[in-house]
């Protein structure tokens, strides 16, 4: 029933395959007492799209997205990326498909302290044996260029400000060329000069890169900038607004 | 790789005290290994070398064992009558019958490089108003020569002197020194059983051997028996073997054909060799301990290293690295640390062991004379060292490693 509704919020981008899929997803927390944190959620992201999801805390939001980056293992379901099947992967097939496939931007930016910023961004690619050093050199500085930080290159995490930062974060996110990004309260940090800053990075993203955005976040005005605003309680799916607060529909 | 080394490589760096402190443990461990090994090897070299040079490598003494027949009676047909004849009420009962052709028979044993027979009792020497207890060796000075290189320890006169003169002896230097004679002067010799004779110092030697040095003389076969009251016995045999190691094999088999009581160099000297033992082993616990607490360091360093970075794992993992490379990661530095502990630590022990080398041993160790210490350096040694302290390092950082391997993003982005 979800999925129906889903499927029928989703704008029509969604009618072809979709980017991530979320099949009969439940995940239960806990050694001895186990908590459901997430009941059975069905759910089709298209190419392209720009996805919220929002909820209170303890809703699940957090747990879905990890679980749609294979990042964690669902108690029952499936994930699909791009069309591929994460629940029969091993970790280092996951791990793979995290490296090539996506891109991750986190609430608390984790940038690796010894480094610089262009080291940071560079990293991802460091392992991928199909992109060479230099290329990968040239993909991070073109990609701090685009996020009006090219200067900062050179710089360590801790000699920049908190926007400065999470900019470098969606550089590392973006600069291997993965076609989703998905993003844990990206904004949650920071003030709201720098929060706008994000999305519209998020928004320039989608929109000249076609690029799937999945975001998590407790701040109502950029849920809504969103296509599709998903929100969580209880681990379901209760509500997608697409566009605007008045589109919403309700389960 | 390119991926690891660049990593690994920063995080050392970046952790340069931390991680420094892990090297210093290391290299003083292997320091350790190399000084200790080259000073106490040196000391037991020297002191093999001394023994090998100034000892016979085997002894046969008179004592018969059982009842068994020689085997020069046996070739010889039993006692021979000229032997009987000659025998005196005052002849020992232990005696080497047949020295000539038991000493032409030793000599034909495979392995066997020389044989000199000699003559040795407790003898008093003294010269004015000093005298002194020493022990007195009749030989045949070119065949010991042979046997124990006594030209090579003649500090001074002619050990062809011996030869020349009847009454000529050999005197250690420190005898020497006791007695206040020099080469040409003259000294009295006696023992309980023998003749009073007076002895001409035709050669004064040095051993380094403080015991030998003031507690030897040497004279021509025939003087020790007249001064020991022994006729014409031989109650003595040294042989020197081609190979030393073999000592205890041909000393069996001397035994084993002779029929008398024989004992090699390792036998003679069991209870220093005991003592090496023991040193060695007590010199392996301590390196080993030493090692141990560097490996105890890289190991309490990089567990302390891999919970502080459990979110810089967790990032790495989830953009894309998988156990194998967070696992390398951490190997790879603990490996960086062990090599570079293990460098400095055998560059640190060289120099070391360089500076040892220009100290003098101010009491020759109680053994030896005083001399530079001897030191044992080879590469095998350093080979030795700084395997064991790479796999020491590394067996040190496998656990942190792994522990660092089996981080899981999403517990440390839940904040579990």
């Amino acid at each position: 029933m979800t999925s129906a509704i889903a499927a029928a919020a989703a704008p029509a981008a969604a009618l072809a395959a979709p980017s991530l899929e979320a099949r009969a997803l439940v995940r239960d927390l806990g050694d001895e007492v186990k908590t459901r944190i997430l009941h059975g959620i069905d759910l089709a992201i298209a190419p392209g799209e720009f996805v919220s999801v929002t909820g209170p805390s303890g809703s699940g939001k957090s747990t879905l997205l990890y679980l749609l980056g294979a990042l964690d293992r669902p108690t029952s379901g499936d994930v699909l990326i791009e069309g591929v099947s994460t629940v029969g992967l091993d970790d280092r097939a996951r791990g793979a498909l995290r490296g090539e496939r996506l891109g991750f931007v986190f609430q608390f930016h984790f940038l690796l302290p010894e480094f610089t910023a262009l080291e940071n961004v560079i990293i991802p690619m460091l392992r991928r044996r199909d992109i060479p050093r230099a290329d990968a050199r040239a993909r991070a500085l073109a990609v701090l260029d685009q996020l009006g930080i090219g200067e900062l290159g050179g710089r360590r995490p801790t000699q920049l400000s908190g926007g400065q930062q999470q900019r470098v974060s969606i550089a590392r996110a973006i600069a291997h060329g993965p076609r989703i990004l998905l993003a844990d309260e990206p904004t949650g940090n920071l003030d709201s000069a720098a929060g706008e800053a994000v999305l519209g990075i998020f928004e320039t993203l989608v929109r000249d890169r076609g690029m799937t955005i999945v975001m998590v976040t407790h701040e109502p005005s950029y849920a809504r900038r969103a296509q599709r605003e998903i929100r969580l309680r209880d681990g379901r799916i209760v509500e997608i607004a697409t566009g605007a607060p008045a589109t919403v529909t309700t389960r | 790789m390119r991926a690891t080394l660049f990593i690994a490589g920063r995080q050392l760096w970046h952790r340069k005290l931390l991680n420094g402190i892990a090297v210093l443990g290391v290299m003083l461990g292997v320091l350790t290994l190399i000084a200790i090994t080259g000073i106490m090897r040196g000391f037991q070299t020297k002191f093999l070398d001394t023994i090998l040079q100034i000892s016979p490598h085997v002894v046969v003494f008179d004592k018969t064992l059982g009842d068994t027949t020689p085997i020069v009676d046996q070739l010889l047909g039993g006692p021979s009558a000229t032997a009987i004849v000659r025998q005196t009420s005052t002849d020992r009962q232990q005696r080497i019958a047949r020295p000539t052709e038991t000493v032409r028979a030793m000599r034909a044993l495979e392995g066997v490089a020389a044989v000199a027979p000699l003559v040795v009792g407790s003898a008093v020497a003294s010269a004015g108003s000093k005298e002194t207890p020493v022990e007195l060796r009749g030989i045949d000075p070119e065949v010991q020569d042979v046997v124990t290189p006594l030209r090579s320890m003649v500090v001074d006169g002619q050990l062809g002197g011996l030869t020349g003169a009847v009454d000529g002896a050999m005197i250690g230097h420190q005898l020497a020194d006791l007695l206040g004679v020099k080469v040409g002067d003259n000294l009295s010799c006696a023992s309980a059983l023998g003749d009073r004779v007076v002895l001409r110092v035709v050669a004064i030697f040095e051993t380094g051997v403080a015991a030998l040095d003031k507690g030897r003389i040497y004279v021509a076969t025939r003087r020790a028996q007249t001064i020991l009251g022994r006729g014409d016995a031989i109650d003595r045999i040294e042989l020197r073997l081609v190979d030393p190691d073999h000592a205890p094999a041909v000393t069996a088999q001397l035994e084993a054909l002779f029929h008398y009581d024989a004992e090699s160099w390792q036998e003679t000297n069991a209870s220093m060799l005991g003592v090496f033992d023991q040193q060695n082993m007590i010199t392996g616990l301590i390196i080993g301990a030493v090692l141990l607490v560097g490996g105890f360091g890289i190991l309490s360093i990089q567990i302390m290293i891999v919970l502080e970075k459990r979110r810089d794992i967790a990032l790495l993992k989830s953009v894309g690295y998988g156990s194998r490379d967070v696992l390398a990661i951490f190997l790879t530095e603990g490996a960086v640390i062990a090599v570079l502990g293990a460098a400095l630590g055998a560059a640190a022990g060289h120099f070391v062991l360089a500076g040892m080398r220009l100290l003098k041993s101010a009491s020759g160790m109680g053994y030896s004379k005083p001399s530079t210490f001897a030191i044992y350096e080879r590469p095998i040694v350093y080979v030795l060292a700084f395997g064991f302290a790479v796999g020491v390092g590394l067996l040190a950082s496998l656990v942190p490693a792994w522990r660092a391997s089996r981080v899981e993003p999403v517990d440390v982005l839940r904040g579990t």
